[in-house]
């Protein structure tokens, strides 16, 4: 391990987490009376990983050199792209936190506080990995890493049944989902003898595997990673963990795991299957599987089933979770198009997914806090009796919906230019019917909220200063976003960078 | 001072006016003293107005320019790759008029303070000022039409939460929708005309669209495009700056509060459509121009002869504004780019003193608007009465005031134009105006400050207004001195503002759509660079030619006008009443005072036009479509049994299905999810094993 000095200059902010992580169990342990100053330690944790993260942008190189046969390969890529999904993952994590203090459920386990924020570091810690991982078998172990501390955190609260009933039910489906993906893995390796994707990408040059063996394989690793990213047909755990798992952990499950896993994707496909990058910025996959029909029809399937079954929702987080699946379809149509105008649509669409959905969600968690209900019927008359909630509430939902002049409107710009320039017009079609779809459960919400009259008088839910601020950060930039874009362009675009051979 | 402190120094101007309405609008129920520091973010902003202007005029003969890029596309589909920029430009037409802006929005503001005492939403009307003052300064300092086009709008947003400001009456909420309505009309034909340039530059700038222009690039290719462009981007200007045929809103807009009336919808906001036409000066060809002229000149006539006769103190205001206007669009569309600007300027500072002057009357007389219950205010009202009297001599056009330099100069204009063209209409009609408005605006100043009090319970009670009222008078009754623009009170060239602030810029269209005194002539003008020649030799010697001809005609119809106005209202030698007994004179009167009934006209065709539609389809729905269907199915009695049951299964069945498709597709989605995790796992295994057999290699 000659570079292993090197190696480590490239992963400080993982090495970062990993000492907050330590840190946070040993405060755990000594002020187990007093636990007031945990989430403070977890947030400054956060804040340092943050800058170092920061500091990181423009490195570039492989960490962990395992062959240099045909040049050097290593175990971890480090390069523009992982490091916008790590500024999203802390962006993400940082305001979890923040929702964490105002949220009612946490602070009913205030004595368990330091495992729970253990656990997140331990999610983002695998989350990390999993971005800039290229070895199967780390992509694998950083899976689980994260996997098992989200399973720990789904149930974490046991403040009723269906906490235990969506931690047991994550757990198998994961299990099952990763035993498919272990089973991928060790195809894979039979026929390129070779875990790196790099390596495995020149034996896929000339192939004499069995394709058909490789198909099964593929699928079989995606089976893995659409479970992480809820695409149809593996997302059915979703709506019922959303559901059962505090709202903390859902917002947190519904952006940052997502994250991960589309960063997995990409990276996955791109460093795997892409021979060459033309001048325009088209990808050249290789000729061994169909990943562009596959990704299609599952991209259609996914936002089909999720705006479909979110019609009928009546409980907000599961519309939520149900929309979510719906957003993870329209985010794969990005990869579909297979160039570098797609990946900027999903790294832009991304961004704004972050702030939108989160800022749903922690309305959502607002007005549970103050009724302790999420139906849809609870929500009569609110608009009218909390207007601060009822105004963010409705741009939030215009944006995921994707309507101007919001930030989700960008987002399905982009997305929508890349399939247009790649004359993928039916597809493009098909996306904006779905959206047409959207907009009627999104504006139920909006309905319920200012023109259904309330049985008795609606309670007002008065958010304070600290959740207006929060709720203003969110509101904002998504505003913002709408009107003055091109700074997050600007980043994406630099951000488009996989870290290719050397 | 350098070039980025005067940019920053202009986007602060740009921008403490809207800290102050959203700071006003949030905590001014609230705090109610609020205002004051509205008042003072105007205050400010004024300075730095001040500042920016001399700094600018002095020491930066170049225009500056400051952008950033709001919008990158790389592709598009259907428009390929284009930037969007945004920015100010600060040249010196800019400066001037934020000098202007500034000045009445803080006076008027000031004046308010006293005007509006005692209103229940005195904060809003303040933080409104402040909306207005923020849009109007930035369709000044915008240097693209994307930018304009959205100030545009935002000042008509203001303009109508202004007029209905008390919107408890119905006349002034009906009258902030009709200005809000008809505005639209010609905002339609604004973004008809910014669509075709975009199209063509794909760019927003004005400056890089004129280059381009300048460089031989056509709308499509035809230089009739052009003139359709200048035209539709004209049509904004109609319908904000009240030209014929757009011009009703305006006296329906003196609705709003009198102070109000002085800041919009005299000296800023109706100026807007004259100062969009400046920015567009160089890229109208000689027919659009013509058009301008026309209309311009056309609005003016229609304008004063209403007001001739109108009763309501704002009203006659309001049609001179009209008039006013038109005068500066016909200025623009003859080719006298400078006099038309100048005589913007002049304008705002004469026009809101008489606004103001008449609020200042109507707060005495207990809001009474009706000039016929005046008279003989001048002892009570004195300083009131002469920033008043002072105002009318500008506007009439009478030496010593800057109304005189800038109108003289219009009306030389338009003699000269009368000369090189043969359009002799255009001049004959700008003198007439000149009559009338000498004529109206005396009728005015002798029924509301001379004579006897007609109504003496009201006069007794009048009293002179508060410090805070009369000081914005005189200070802008002070500006309407011709000391301030020249040093030559019968020579507005030899002022500086003619001779080195206002330049005329030169044109991008093609030699062959100009005018023919707007080409070069000589073969000394053609030798200079290309594109810098703003006006012919000839054009040049005619106006020196008309200029004192102008002046001579144009004092000789004030004073007629004045003399009339003396002999029916001062000396009573005319029975006016007699007068108008006559079969001719009673249906010019009339006319005149029904406002040739052009409202009316409106109501009858487009209003009841629109209604009249509606009803006829509602009409022809009820008795046509659903008698045919009647009929046809009552002759078709035995076949309709039948279509009957196709109508149950098959079409109401398609109707159903498509509408209760998607329902039904959700709920068979939902069935999916059981809850039970085991079924879960089967539905994954199977996705699997369906995926492998789609999509297997062989």
């Amino acid at each position: 391990m000659a570079n292993l000095y090197q190696s480590l200059e490239l992963i400080r902010p993982e090495i970062i987490l990993s000492i907050a992580l330590l840190v946070l169990v040993t405060c755990d342990l000594i002020f187990h009376k007093n636990k007031k100053y945990i989430p403070y330690i977890a947030l400054g944790g956060l804040l340092l990983t943050g800058i170092f993260v920061i500091a990181n942008s423009g490195a570039s190189g492989f960490a962990f050199i395992q062959s240099e046969l045909m040049g050097k390969i290593g175990l971890l890529a480090i390069d523009n792209f992982g490091t916008y999904f790590k500024a999203l993952i802390i962006i993400t994590s940082i305001l979890i936190v923040f929702f964490s203090f105002s949220s009612e459920e946490i602070q009913k386990i205030t004595d368990r506080i330091g495992e729970y924020y253990a656990l997140i570091f331990g999610m983002i810690l695998g989350m990390f990995f999993i971005v800039s991982s290229v070895d199967l078998i780390l992509i694998y172990l950083s899976l689980e890493l994260m996997s098992l501390s989200s399973y720990v955190l789904a149930g974490f609260t046991k403040l009723r049944d269906r906490n235990s009933e969506a931690a047991l039910k994550y757990l198998i489906f994961g299990a099952i989902s990763s035993g498919l993906m272990l089973f991928g893995i060790s195809l894979v390796y039979g026929l390129t003898g070779s875990t790196n994707l790099y390596v495995i990408n020149m034996m896929l040059q000339s192939p004499n595997a069995n394709l058909f063996t490789l198909a099964f394989a593929n699928i079989l690793i995606f089976a893995g990673i659409g479970y992480k990213i809820s695409s149809a047909p593996f997302h059915f755990w979703t709506p019922d963990v959303y559901e059962g798992a505090p709202i903390t952990i859902t917002a947190y499950l519904s952006v940052a795991s997502k994250a991960a896993g589309f960063a997995l994707l990409i990276r996955f496909i791109k460093t795997t299957y892409v021979s060459f990058v033309d001048p325009v910025g088209n990808w050249q996959l290789l000729p061994v599987f169909d990943w562009k029909s596959v990704l299609i029809v599952i991209s259609i399937l996914t936002m089909t089933l999720g705006n479909f079954s979110a019609l009928w929702q009546n409980n907000l987080k599961r519309m939520l979770a149900f929309s979510s699946i719906a957003h993870a379809g329209y985010l794969l149509l990005g990869l579909v198009v297979f160039s570098n105008g797609g990946m900027l649509a999903i790294l832009i669409y991304f961004a704004i997914y972050l702030l939108m959905n989160l800022g749903a969600f922690l309305i959502v968690m607002l007005i549970a806090n103050k009724t302790g209900s999420e139906d849809i019927d609870d929500y009569n008359g609110l608009g009218h009796s909390s207007p601060y909630i009822g105004i963010a509430m409705v741009i939030f939902l215009i944006s995921l919906t994707g309507l101007p002049p919001t930030a989700g409107f960008i987002g399905k710009l982009y997305l929508f230019i890349a399939l247009v320039d790649a004359k993928m017009i039916t597809v493009a079609i098909i996306a904006l019917l779905n959206s047409v779809v959207s907009l009627y459960y999104y504006v139920r919400v909006v309905k319920h909220m200012y023109l259904v009259k309330p049985e008795k008088e609606a309670p007002a839910v008065i958010p304070n200063l600290s959740d207006k601020i929060l709720l203003t950060v969110l509101v904002a930039p998504v505003l913002l976003l709408g009107v003055y874009f091109q700074p997050l362009v600007d980043w994406a675009k630099s951000s488009l960078e996989v870290l290719g051979l050397m | 001072m350098s070039e980025s402190l005067l940019i920053n120094l202009s986007v602060a101007i740009l921008f403490l006016p809207l800290l102050g309405f959203i700071t006003v609008v949030i905590l001014g129920k609230r705090f109610p003293k609020l205002y004051l520091l509205e008042v003072g973010i105007v205050s400010i902003a004024f300075i730095l107005s001040l500042v920016v202007m001399f700094a600018k005029l002095a020491y930066f003969p170049k225009d500056i320019i400051a952008e950033f890029t709001w919008i990158t596309m790389g592709s598009a589909p259907f428009a390929g790759s284009f930037n969007i920029d945004l920015g100010i430009k600060i040249d010196n037409i800019t400066v001037m008029m934020l000098f202007v802006v500034n000045l009445i929005s803080m006076l008027v503001h000031l004046f308010s303070i006293e005007y509006m005492h005692g209103d229940k939403r005195y904060t809003r009307y303040f933080s409104y000022l402040g909306l207005f003052t923020f849009s109007m300064l930035g369709i000044v300092l915008t240097h693209n039409i994307l930018m304009m086009y959205i100030f545009w709008e935002l000042v008509g947003v203001s303009s109508y939460l202004l007029i209905g400001f008390w919107y408890e009456k119905k006349s002034a909420s009906d009258a902030g929708k009709k200005a809000f309505i008809v505005n639209r009309i010609g905002d339609i034909g604004m973004f008809l005309g910014i669509l075709i340039l975009w199209t063509n530059y794909k760019t927003f700038t004005f400056d890089a669209i004129y280059s381009q222009m300048a460089a031989g690039v056509m709308p499509f290719g035809s230089s009739a495009w052009l003139t359709a462009a200048g035209i539709l981007i004209f049509m904004g200007a109609v319908g904000k700056s009240a030209q014929f045929p757009l011009h009703v809103w305006l006296p329906d807009a003196m609705e709003g509060p009198t102070p109000v009336s002085a800041l919009i919808h005299a000296a800023t906001m109706v100026a807007a459509g004259v100062y969009l036409v400046t920015r567009i000066f160089v890229m109208l060809t000689a027919d659009a121009m013509l058009v301008i002229a026309v209309v311009g000149a056309f609005t003016s006539l229609v304008a004063a002869t209403i007001a001739l006769t109108q009763n309501d103190i704002k009203k006659v205001l309001a049609y001179s504004t009209v008039s006013q206007l038109g005068y500066m669009v016909m200025s623009l569309g003859v080719g006298a780019y400078a006099f038309a600007f100048f005589h913007l300027v002049t304008h705002a500072f004469f026009k809101a003193c008489m606004f103001l002057g008449s609020g200042s009357v109507i707060h005495a007389m207990h809001h009474e608007q009706d000039i016929r219950n005046m008279g003989g205010l001048k002892k009570k009202m004195p300083i009131t009465y002469y920033t008043f009297l002072i105002s009318t001599l500008a506007i009439s056009g009478i030496p010593l005031t800057s109304g005189f330099l800038s109108k003289d100069g219009i009306l030389a204009g338009t003699l000269a134009f009368g000369k090189l063209t043969g359009h002799w209409l255009i001049p004959i009609m700008a003198f007439t105006v000149a009559g009338m408005t000498a004529f109206y605006m005396f009728r005015l100043v002798l029924l509301t400050f001379h004579g006897e009090p007609r109504d003496h319970h009201k006069y007794d009670h009048a009293h002179e207004s508060p410090k805070l009222m009369v000081a914005p008078l005189v200070i802008l009754a002070g500006l309407s001195i011709f000391i301030w623009y020249t040093p030559n009170p019968i020579g507005a060239d030899a002022g500086w503002v003619l001779s080195s602030w206002i330049k005329t810029p030169a044109q991008v269209v093609p030699y062959n759509t100009r005018y023919e005194f707007m080409r070069p002539s000589t073969e000394e003008q053609k030798a200079e660079v290309h594109g810098e020649i703003t006006h012919s030799v000839e054009y040049t010697e005619t106006m020196h030619w008309a200029h004192y001809k102008a002046m001579f005609a144009s004092l000789a119809v004030a004073g007629l006008g004045i003399l009339i106005a003396m002999l029916f209202y001062l000396w009573k030698k005319v029975d006016v009443d007699k007068m108008i007994e006559g079969k001719i004179m009673n249906t010019l009167y009339r006319g005149s005072l029904k406002k040739w009934k052009i409202d009316e006209l409106y109501d009858a065709t487009a209003v009841n036009g629109t209604l009249q539609t509606g009803n006829g389809l509602s009409w022809f729905d009820q008795k046509i479509v659903d008698g045919a269907v009647n009929g046809s199915a009552w002759l078709t009695r035995f076949t309709s049994k039948l279509s009957g049951l196709f109508d149950t299964y098959v079409v109401d069945g398609m109707v159903n299905f498509t509408a209760l498709f998607s329902g039904f597709v959700g709920l068979s989605f939902r069935k999916l999810q059981t809850g039970k995790v085991q079924t879960y796992i089967v539905f994954v295994v199977f996705g699997v094993i369906i995926l492998l057999l789609l999509f297997k290699p062989f």
